[in-house]
């Protein structure tokens, strides 16, 4: 049975399923929705509570064995646990286990500060310009009451100082993170190419530009992102673009922890 | 083979890996951190989990942190029944329940839960000493919430946007447990296991939203899950109050 992957532009967990399905080689028909523009609320898309409460806010949906889900990684997950193709996680337990408490960590501190930055930095003007009843449109279609307040603060422009400069800082912890994991001439994160070095990519590639600073000293994670970069699964979810910089793509993601 | 389990409670996060353990039927030396006594920030166990949070789980003097992570290692490093389904579709289900409850349902019941029991227990300390004491907490974001939970200083709007998530969430459960036996699919697994250790008190925090008539797949499924002998034999593990909660769900269908 053929699955039908409803994805954005390549970059973030899009990034992750696209690639994540071509590396399994997953009979999966694609097809593109502009997240940025609120088509997965439109109606096109199977949208249960699964999907429209998801934790990681726009990010592609994968409908297979009549299921709607979610979230990158564990479709990504699905899909290694389902399909044939080179294992994308460690067969270890304990190796297993670091890479999925590894995934948690940039599910939680990585991701919705990434998602913060690169929606101010390029979502936001996207928004401003649009007439209040389409805004209005978009947003009412949104069954997620707080990733519906989420899209009106870009477009209010609504980013505090002190979240951007937390943002910056856990951008630059990531990649301090990512920069010691590589020590000892690792090619990927977890021996294998796995799901973290997608996600972790995903996240942090359109970061580069934004946040300069915390990529500097770091040779190793440089290299690393040309690595995955470079992933023949990786490259095929790229030229499947429709913009020329789709790691400048962005929408609203997961919301920065409300404890602080 | 040695399996020790640094916890606190049978509740929230550290109940999820003791619970796991014992359904799996692991024997495991537990090292019961008081949380109240800021036993999780002190130099013996920052020396095994510099972050400072709890649980942590050594086994074969090898760490692990990250309770859900953690509990699917449980279930994979050890014999015993599977707590995980075989689909894949299920598996995913599972995962996306565990990650609902931690990262957005989990903290707005805490939120509730720290206000009316976690700061009220540890205010009743000297102030300098507990300033001293959260001084001493690794993870900056940890800092403050426990600043907040301590001088009961969460906003209105804070409070009212959990109250928001627990109806709705509360109502999400109630709907997936409509539809099948357990959280995330037809047997029993880590989705359970996660979702009882932040709802089984939910009879009686939220007495208006969770009962045999509002939501009666709910009250079936937390006395399903506390009748197990491994869930028994879990919650007698613990020392406080808050755990003994569990006793609610002895109370008969209405």
């Amino acid at each position: 049975m053929t699955a039908i992957l409803y994805h954005g532009e390549p970059n973030g967990p899009s990034l992750t399923v696209l690639a994540a399905a071509f590396e399994k080689q997953a009979p999966v028909e694609l097809r593109r929705i502009d997240l940025a523009a609120g088509e997965r609320h439109g109606g096109a898309v199977p949208c249960p509570f699964e999907v429209s409460l998801s934790i990681e806010g726009e990010g592609p949906v994968l409908v297979a064995d009549g299921v709607a889900m979610a979230d990158s990684v564990f479709v990504a997950c699905y899909l290694d646990d389902a399909g044939g193709g080179p294992a994308l996680r460690p067969a270890d337990p304990y190796a297993r286990w670091e890479m999925m408490a590894w995934c948690r960590q940039v599910i939680e501190r990585a991701a919705p500060a990434a998602a913060f930055l690169g929606t101010q930095a390029h979502l936001a003007p996207r928004l401003a310009e649009m007439a209040e009843p389409a805004f209005a449109q978009l947003t009412g279609a949104i069954a997620s009451i707080d990733l519906a307040e989420r899209w009106k603060a870009v477009r209010a422009g609504d980013f505090p100082e002190a979240q951007v400069a937390d943002s910056r800082a856990k951008i630059a912890q990531a990649v301090e993170r990512v920069e010691a994991r590589l020590a000892g001439g690792r090619k990927w994160l977890f021996g294998d190419f796995s799901i973290a070095d997608l996600e972790t990519y995903s996240w942090l590639a359109g970061m580069a530009a934004l946040v300069p600073d915390g990529f500097a000293g770091a040779p190793r994670t440089r290299e690393w992102l040309a690595r995955v970069k470079a992933r023949p699964s990786v490259a095929r979810a790229l030229a499947l673009a429709s913009v020329p910089a789709p790691q400048d793509a962005w929408a609203p993601g997961p919301e920065i922890n409300r404890w602080g | 083979m040695s399996v020790a389990l640094y916890h606190w409670e049978p509740n929230a996060n550290s109940g999820k890996p003791m619970l796991a353990l014992v359904e799996k039927g692991v024997a495991f030396e537990s090292r019961y951190l008081d949380l109240l006594n800021f036993d999780q920030h002190k130099p013996e166990y920052l020396a095994v989990n510099p972050q400072g949070t709890i649980p942590a789980m050594v086994h074969d003097g090898r760490v692990l942190t990250e309770s859900t992570a953690m509990m699917e290692y449980v279930d994979e490093a050890f014999d015993g029944p599977a707590l995980m389904p075989a689909g894949a579709a299920d598996r995913w289900r599972v995962r996306w329940w565990m990650k609902f409850m931690d990262q957005w349902l989990g903290p707005s019941f805490s939120m509730v839960g720290w206000s009316v029991f976690v700061g009220p227990s540890v205010r009743q300390r000297d102030p300098e000493e507990l300033d001293a004491a959260i001084g001493r907490i690794p993870l900056p974001e940890r800092r403050v919430a426990w600043r907040k939970a301590i001088s009961g200083n969460f906003s209105e709007a804070e409070m009212a946007e959990s109250k928001r998530r627990i109806a709705l969430g509360i109502d999400l459960l109630e709907r997936a447990l409509g539809e099948r036996e357990w959280l995330g699919s037809d047997v029993y697994s880590l989705a359970d296991i996660n979702g009882f250790n932040s709802g089984y008190a939910l009879p009686l925090s939220q007495p208006g939203l969770a009962n045999d008539a509002l939501t009666p797949n709910i009250m079936r499924w937390l006395r399903a899950i506390y009748a197990r002998p491994a869930t028994r034999q879990t919650w007698a593990m613990g020392r406080t109050q808050m755990a003994s909660r569990v006793s609610i769900l002895e109370s008969e269908p209405a």
